[in-house]
């Protein structure tokens, strides 16, 4: 019910954003780097071929689908750190069976893997929602847990039952019918017809999330779920639905990964994306729109950092740095802010009691 | 001033909106056990508060011993010689019983390194000195809540308390435990000369126990007696004090059908206990039963076990002739009820929630609200939330801010307002003016009682006995989960203060 952006907000994230780049400049130089060059390497590697801006197209299309399921997530007070293993779950299921259905219909292998990524994912993620809601486990321990044992699950169905027949590849599955692939958009890139559906799944989400009723109900959980509980939402049910949800939305970001650029699994569909996804949730604050946006900014920041390496041989990690010192400055602004609020709050509080005093003097 | 321990001179301790204490001034003596008693929010744990060195008091001094506490800090208090047992217990749970005693004042081994066996040494010592028998190595989160009292009690002797706080020690034991406090304070204070102040709500408990007592009432001391020389009768009477002055609610129409129907309900509080125990009643409609009890005797349990908050462990709970027993709150709701909860932060309200939102919760669903059945239609949610702000009369700076940013006053007038506009035929109210200035009390004691004339079954529960009195038709009074009393037409109040503090049924044991 907010219409007014939130200017500070955006101005602490500019302002954030311009300290990284002047952070990093720093570094560059003291590692010996003309930061002018290297920056604009950075730009040339994300801008100045098209299939640059396929690639930050496609990653910027992974970052938002995975930051808002981590947004869908915090929406009802779970932080859910397991996406990574829901994607790569997602990612070998749904590869899997386009391989079992090899020589059908795309048009029905292609929703069958994407159903079967998607309930992999869900699955993975009503596990650690079950023992929240129901025996109280922190999903953060669980879901991190969990993101272990899936990896090491797709490892050893790549390795093993799931193999590719071809001998030299090693812990990858079959490679799917070229029928199958999402048609690739921009020669040479990974941009592929995979995008749109990202764009229908986005916007889906950000329409239940902010203009429905179980949107408001789903808000009312997070805020505060003894309230939601006493005024008659069922908790327990919106809070699995969330994370059946935010689960799907990571299967189906594997399964995408691997019909649009990969065509087979293997573990390279996912070098934990789904923590770069967080991250951006983090910094957007859990904000929707704002994830979308800045999912652009990092993906362009990402993949102008592996141009730029490869020009200028200036090591990509630069990109993490700026990455963590966006954070640190949010975070950081968000405390001062904080500390600041609380001072006034006490000076009122004391000028108040000073007040009432007086006039009960008199 | 050799025979005083404490002494205050017009202490007065102003809170944002309240004030806690008002001009009190109280000598007690060296060697005596002193009760302070009165209601919830008399500011019997603020003086004490203010004693400890929690608080700085807005106006008057402290003496301890003879000496001004001037450098209003704990640390300066406990330096004076003042220790305080809190209600909630300050341990470290995974401690061990010898090391939470020593904590902060630790024997050390080359200056650096804890000294565990200095610790069991010097606890065995003191629990021998006092006897206070303990077992200096059981982990304090093994022991009973009676033990873990004890600990609290040794750390503050350890730290060289003479004057010893203990805020309503009782509430949390059996009764088997309070005896074996109270064997230890008579002992502390006959054998060590040591002064006890002691909060209560137990008035038996107070003539057991004291040497002298004070009463304080809306933050004011109304008196001290000699414990000999009173009764629970005037205790109570001293303690609920004449009514406030108020216009005369006018009160229409006879009671109809019975709407809320509880029978043989037990409940369990968090920690496992029984706090309702078998217990009936009934409401019914164009009623407000009101239900008098001192804080911590089943009366939230009740509350929350007809609401669908907590599940009840056996009975039955009945809302407009359906069974509403074991339902979820969304279903009871469903049935005809509507709910003030007696905590309005942690449950009626969702502070970070604009006003609209909170006002809006409940009837989310309905048809008005949303196209298609999913849709929410913005403009009608607002024009909607303006119009029950203005009904109900909220000041704040408008419908878009989050519900946190008003006063509490306010933010109980928007839980009011959301509950009474479902217009329901039950309505279940809990301190419905906690923290409430004087004019919104007025404004919402009169919704209440509108409600009520239109037919509305209502069950209320208040720390303030002036509302109960002013707006039950039918008044029961609890006592360790039980109706100790139920009063109708003219009453006389001292008795119900008497139920209240369990004096009715030790009478009844009695005869």
């Amino acid at each position: 019910m907010k219409k007014k952006r939130d200017w500070g907000y955006l101005g602490s994230l500019c302002i954030s954003v311009l300290l990284a780049f002047v952070i990093g400049a720093v570094i560059l130089a003291v590692a010996g780097f003309s930061p002018v060059k290297a920056y604009a390497a950075m730009a040339s590697g994300a801008f100045s071929s098209a299939r640059h801006i396929g690639d930050f197209l496609e990653y910027a299309m992974v970052l938002c689908l995975t930051g808002l399921a981590c947004v869908l997530g915090s929406r009802v007070g779970i932080f859910n750190v397991g996406g990574e293993g829901q994607l790569l779950l997602g990612a070998v299921v749904g590869c899997q069976v386009g391989v079992w259905l090899n020589g059908q219909s795309p048009w029905l292998a292609i929703p069958a893997a994407a159903l079967a990524a998607m309930a992999v994912g869900a699955f993975y993620a009503l596990i650690p929602g079950w023992l929240k809601v129901k025996v109280k486990v922190n999903e953060v321990i669980t879901t991190i847990m969990l993101n272990t044992i899936a990896a090491s699950l797709c490892q050893y169905l790549a390795k093993g039952p799931w193999k590719n027949p071809n001998k030299n590849m090693v812990a990858a599955t079959a490679q799917l019918d070229p029928r199958y692939w999402f048609k690739t958009l921009i020669p040479g890139s990974n941009l592929s017809t995979a995008i749109i559906a990202a764009a229908v799944v986005t916007f889906l989400t950000w329409y239940v999330m902010q203009k429905t009723s179980t949107g408001y109900e789903m808000k009312l959980t997070g805020q505060n779920p003894r309230f939601a509980f006493f005024s008659g939402i069922k908790t327990d049910r919106i809070v699995l639905a969330c994370m059946c949800i935010s689960g799907a939305m990571c299967g189906l970001v594997g399964m995408f990964r691997v019909y649009g650029a990969e065509h087979l699994y293997r573990s390279s569909v996912s070098n934990q994306y789904y923590f770069e996804g967080l991250t951006v949730a983090m910094i957007a604050r859990y904000d929707p729109v704002t994830v979308i946006g800045l999912s652009f900014l990092f993906a362009i920041l990402k993949i102008g950092a592996q141009g730029m390496e490869l020009s200028a041989g200036v090591p990509n990690q630069i990109y993490l740095i700026i990455q963590t010192v966006v954070i640190f400055c949010m975070a950081a602004e968000s405390g001062v802010f904080a500390s600041l609020r609380a001072g006034a709050q006490r000076k009122k509080a004391r000028a108040d009691i000073r007040r009432k005093e007086e006039e009960s003097h008199v | 001033m050799d025979d005083i321990a404490v002494r205050f001179e017009h202490v007065s301790m102003a809170f944002p909106g309240v004030l806690a204490n008002d001009d009190v001034s109280l000598d007690i003596r060296r060697g005596e056990v002193f009760a302070l008693v009165g209601e919830n929010g008399a500011g019997k744990s603020t003086l004490m508060n203010v004693l400890y060195g929690i608080h700085a008091p807005t106006d008057g001094r402290v003496f301890i011993n003879g000496r001004e506490l001037t450098d209003h800090s704990p640390k300066a208090a406990i330096g004076l010689g003042v220790g305080m047992v809190h209600q909630h217990f300050m341990l470290v749970p995974s401690f061990t019983v010898a090391q939470n005693i020593v904590l902060s004042r630790e024997p050390r081994r080359g200056r650096v390194f804890f000294d565990n066996a200095a610790a069991r040494r010097k606890t065995l010592a003191l629990a021998e000195e006092y006897g206070l028998e303990v077992d200096p190595d059981a982990a304090v989160e093994e022991l009973s809540v009676g033990l873990q009292q004890r600990v609290e009690i040794l750390k503050t002797l350890y730290r060289g308390a003479e004057i010893l706080i203990l805020d309503e020690p009782t509430a949390v034991l059996t009764p088997q435990e309070t005896e074996e406090l109270f064997a230890v304070i008579r002992r502390v204070v006959r054998e060590k000369r040591m002064t006890v102040v002691i909060i209560t709500h137990k008035l038996y408990e107070v003539l057991a126990i004291s040497d002298r007592v004070g009463v304080m009432r809306k933050g004011a001391l109304v008196g001290v007696r000699d414990t000999a020389q009173v009764d629970e009768q005037t205790l109570a009477s001293m303690m609920v004090g004449r009514p406030m002055l108020y216009d005369k609610l006018e009160k229409t129409g006879t009671p109809g059908e019975v709407m809320i129907e509880v029978k043989d309900l037990t409940v369990r509080d968090n920690r496992g206990l029984v706090a309702v125990d078998k217990l009936s009643l009934s409401v019914r409609a164009g009623e407000v039963l009101g239900i008098a009890a001192v804080e911590g005797n089943g009366q939230s349990e009740l509350l929350e076990a007809v609401t669908g908050m907590r599940k009840a462990e056996s009975g039955a709970v009945t809302i407009c002739g359906h069974d509403a027993t074991g339902l979820d709150p969304g279903a009871i709701r469903a049935l005809g009820l509507a709910h003030v909860p007696e905590d309005r932060l942690s449950t009626g309200v969702s502070r970070d929630a604009t006003v609209t939102d909170n006002l809006l919760t409940g009837r989310h669903r309905e048809k008005r609200f949303n196209r298609f059945g999913f849709h929410q239609r913005t403009s009608t949610i607002e024009r909607y939330a303006r119009e029950i702000y203005e009904k109900f009369d909220i000041r704040g700076s408008g419908t878009d801010v989050p519900v946190g940013d008003l006063s509490g006053g306010n933010m109980q007038k928007v839980v009011i307002a959301r509950e009474f506009s479902f217009d329901s035929p039950v309505l279940v109210v809990a301190q419905p003016t906690r923290g409430v200035d004087v004019g919104a009390i007025e404004f919402i004691h009169r919704q209440i009682i509108d409600r009520r004339n239109q037919g509305c079954a209502i069950l209320l529960c208040s720390a303030d006995l002036d509302e109960v009195f002013r707006l039950s038709d039918r008044i029961v009074t609890l006592y360790e989960g039980k109706i100790t009393g139920e009063f109708t037409g003219e009453f006389s109040k001292d008795e119900i203060g008497l139920c209240m503090t369990g004096g009715q049924r030790d009478k009844e044991a009695a005869s």
